[in-house]
């Protein structure tokens, strides 16, 4: 590291433009968004609105769905990503046809892809004609429980590929001198995995960890493109709820939800760090 | 034994990449059908199940010429996108990569916890900061002004995170070789750092310009002339009653980040996974 006093005024100045737009546009908006969530008009009352957010029904239903999302889809991705990172790393040598295969779905645009969904999950879309002709039941993606599951798939078939590639990246970086001398004592496949590579990537799995709960708040984009304002209620998330009150001009409340999201969120991200501590690998 | 074991490999791992990529040429090949084609699979009213048929039933550019050259509307609203877009990935890149720097290589008073705060910054999601944002936007005067997307994207946390670990990985050494020769910090920061995080870039690039492409949120509150919205809110729009030309504008969105993708592909790499020093 470079030490100097006379850097210190340097270092302000490479960082001042960035400083200077954020302040301007996060944090600023940010304690705005905190003070206004304790007001009603311009009096003061408070947890008030907090406190009639947790009596609100929608507001709880937003809240069990989100939480269902998170819980489901994002450690479900990232076991999903890491097999098949493990998958992709067992060829001595991949076409990059594959790796570009693996990262369409991110770079494809959300809104072109609606209708493809629409072929594929609709009542009598792809997906229950191959169930039909198995003989099972039709199953209502758009209107039951089944909405959860789809927008889960969707996410995973968005994401999982992006995760594959930052989880093959980190699998690169480990030395195959390790994975030798673990064969050479005679470690099964199954304990090589457990006792070397899964602790050896953990920085990777805080970064995809990272990368996804990012993205599972932009899996909104997917359920506004495809339902609108008011999806069913197996699927009105927490942003629905934000983005309807946003139109209905009730701000605190709007801001208060905005408030108790974002804590949702540093309780999920403190958890991991936690439990990263707890198994030592932090930095 | 081995050659089978080989064969099942590659079989499963052609399938996986078929899964990955059956939509998109599922879109493609639609877009060369008919609107009357297209209308009579996405009528979802008749009871028939669907076929996905992947071959049109007669070859058809009707849907480009329409785009083109009989509804405008729809060029001027990709025009809007490109608008929003290429300004926030430039300045989103200079941006952070300057911050990056000073992050990175530099010591200030607390620069670690400057950046956790950037790190919450980067995680807190859009909807959180919508209506405040929306108060200070309409104090700057910026409201209904493409700025008023663009600002608050150029100032995204997420680039200074990601180009900090690129930078992360350079030697101390050479700078301070640098340092010694008399070289100023801006000639550092564009001669020896800049080229060596060409890959992080390149990176920041692509996820930059993916993410305001697809922007919906902000223009819908944030414009009130709705001329000035982006395709991809068209987009949404026309999937509920413009079926004739939803296929070609769905190809026509997604071709400018996939040039990107194939142009930086090479250089396209993920420097934040790299173990920590």
């Amino acid at each position: 590291m470079i030490r100097k006093r006379k850097s210190y005024l340097i270092a302000f100045l490479f960082i001042l433009p960035s400083l200077l737009g954020i302040a301007v546009f996060y944090i600023v908006p940010y304690i705005i968004c905190i003070i206004k969530s304790m007001y009603i008009g311009n009096s003061f009352v408070g947890l008030a609105n907090y406190a009639e957010l947790f009596r609100s029904n929608t507001f709880l239903l937003a809240l069990k769905n989100t939480g269902i999302f998170t819980l489901i889809a994002i450690p479900l991705l990232m076991l999903i990503s890491f097999v098949l990172a493990l998958f992709l790393n067992s060829f001595k040598k991949i076409s990059s046809f594959f790796r570009s295969s693996f990262l369409i779905p991110v770079v494809v645009p959300i809104a072109s892809l609606i209708c493809v969904w629409q072929v594929i999950f609709d009542d009598y879309g792809a997906i229950n004609a191959v169930l039909n002709s198995l003989g099972f039941d039709a199953v209502s993606f758009f209107n039951s429980g089944f909405s959860m599951v789809m927008i889960i798939l969707i996410y995973i078939w968005k994401y999982c590929g992006f995760c594959v590639i930052l989880f093959t990246a980190g699998l690169a970086n480990i030395p195959t001198s390790l994975y030798e001398s673990a064969k050479l004592d005679g470690a099964s496949s199954f304990q090589i995995v457990r006792k070397i590579t899964i602790p050896m990537i953990t920085p990777t799995t805080f970064f995809v960890f990272l990368m996804e709960i990012i993205y599972s708040f932009k899996i909104f984009r997917e359920v506004f493109a495809l339902f609108g304002d008011y999806p069913n209620e197996n699927i009105y998330f927490l942003q629905n709820f934000i983005n309807n009150n946003y139109y209905n001009l009730n701000y605190s409340r709007l801001s208060s939800a905005s408030v108790i999201l974002s804590v949702f969120i540093i309780i999920v991200l403190l958890v991991f760090f936690l439990f990263e501590r707890k198994r030592n690998f932090s930095e | 034994m081995k050659k089978i074991k080989l064969t099942f490999k590659y079989t499963l791992l052609v399938f996986i990449a078929l899964v990955f990529l059956f939509p998109v040429i599922y879109m493609l090949a639609c877009s060369f059908m008919s609107s009357g084609e297209v209308n009579r699979m996405l009528d979802f009213t008749n009871g028939k199940y669907r076929s996905l048929s992947l071959i049109p039933q007669m070859f058809s550019l009707e849907q480009y010429y329409q785009v083109f050259f009989r509804r405008p509307e729809y060029l001027l609203k990709f025009w809007n996108s490109v608008i929003i877009t290429f300004p926030t990935v430039l300045g989103q890149v200079v941006v952070s990569s300057l911050a990056a720097f000073a992050f990175g290589k530099l010591h200030f008073p607390f620069r670690d916890k400057l950046f956790f705060v950037y790190i919450i910054l980067l995680i807190l999601p859009l909807q959180v900061t919508l209506v405040p944002n929306y108060i200070v936007l309409d104090n700057l005067n910026l409201l209904n002004n493409f700025l008023a997307v663009i600002l608050p994207g150029t100032f995204s946390a997420f680039g200074v995170c990601l180009l900090r670990q690129s930078i992360k990985y350079i030697f101390d050494s050479s700078i301070e070789a640098a340092l010694i020769d008399g070289a100023s910090y801006f000639k550092i920061f564009t001669k020896i750092i800049l080229p060596q995080i060409k890959g992080g870039l390149i990176t920041l690039t692509l996820l930059c310009f993916i993410d305001n492409w697809n922007v919906v949120e902000q223009p819908l509150i944030y414009f009130k002339d709705s001329g000035m919205y982006p395709l991809s809110i068209g987009l949404s729009d026309i999937s509920n009653s413009d079926y004739g030309i939803i296929f070609a504008c769905g190809v026509m969105f997604m071709i400018p980040p996939m040039l990107i993708y194939f142009y930086g592909q090479s250089d396209i790499d993920f420097p934040f996974v790299q173990i920590d020093k």
